[in-house]
């Protein structure tokens, strides 16, 4: 595994532990560990990403330019399977 | 609003293309319980519902449902990649080849399109959600029939990822309909309170 599908890989495993807490959360808005477990991954989430759109190229379209252009549209596509 | 996160939810690396697996898989896209379904019945329901906490399950769930069908069709894309003639005709994908050469359609794997026939809001909660639990249930079985079909570990992986999604949207519409139950009318033994009445 590359050193950017390793980086793709904790962005992803990170975002993925915010996104099944956020279903927890929303039947259980009130749960103590629920809310510390959310925190903790979204802070986790938060490093990985900027260091993988620093790095890499960008995952969110606010991100977009890169070096002078538009690497959104330029970069290649999650579908493709090389890295996504 | 929606925003798109240029990424898979979960990684998608198929090495084999094969379209025989990828005419079973496409049921999950487009079929009766497959994620466009899925995505469409929940961001449908969701304006009606009667608590803030559901509307937010409904948001949530329909939300990842989308990303849901980025990985069927990522799966589709990579199983129908680069085949021959040859290759498309021995498989069995030559029927849907005819029509949409190797584009991501959502059809049936007995080449239904899809159709909104296959889910419903009705603007009561209850209803709603129930179907909600069962679709849930219907799409884990869709993928347990996948996992019996496919025997590629590439195509398995991203496919029982898929599957354990139902079973925890399955949790928590659960727990949307007990807290819609809760907030009935306590001599409303039969569970049955229409919202565009109360």
């Amino acid at each position: 595994m590359t050193a950017k599908n390793k980086l793709l890989c904790k962005v992803r495993q990170y975002y993925f532990a915010m996104v099944d807490s956020s279903l927890y959360l929303d039947s259980h808005p009130i749960c103590k560990d629920g809310l510390a477990y959310f925190k903790k991954y979204k802070k986790l989430y938060e490093e990985a990403k900027e260091e993988y759109e620093k790095d890499y190229g960008p995952l969110d379209f606010e991100n977009g330019i890169k070096e002078d252009k538009w690497a959104w549209a330029t970069e290649p596509w999650p579908w493709e399977g090389s890295e996504n | 609003m929606w925003e798109y996160k240029k990424r898979l939810e979960y990684p998608v690396k198929i090495k084999n293309p094969n379209a025989a697996l990828a005419k079973v898989i496409i049921s999950q896209l487009g079929g009766p319980d497959g994620e466009v379904g899925a995505a469409m019945r929940y961001l449908s329901q969701r304006y009606t519902a009667p608590c803030n906490e559901v509307k937010a399950i409904l948001s949530d769930v329909g939300t990842e449902e989308l990303a849901h069908m980025e990985i069927v069709s990522a799966i589709l894309y990579q199983l129908t990649k680069g085949l021959s003639v040859k290759e498309i005709k021995e498989s069995g994908f030559d029927t849907y080849f005819v029509d949409h050469t190797t584009g991501i359609y959502p059809q049936a794997a007995s080449g239904t399109p899809f159709s909104a026939l296959t889910f419903q809001s009705t603007g009561d909660p209850i209803t709603d959600l129930s179907e909600d639990l069962a679709a849930e249930q219907r799409a884990r079985l869709t993928y347990d029939n996948i996992l019996r079909l496919v025997d590629d570990p590439d195509v398995r992986d991203p496919i029982k990822f898929l599957r354990e999604r139902e079973v925890v949207h399955f949790q928590r519409f659960g727990e949307g309909l007990r807290m819609v139950q809760d907030q009935l009318d306590a001599k409303n033994f039969y569970a049955f309170n229409p919202s565009f009445d109360l």
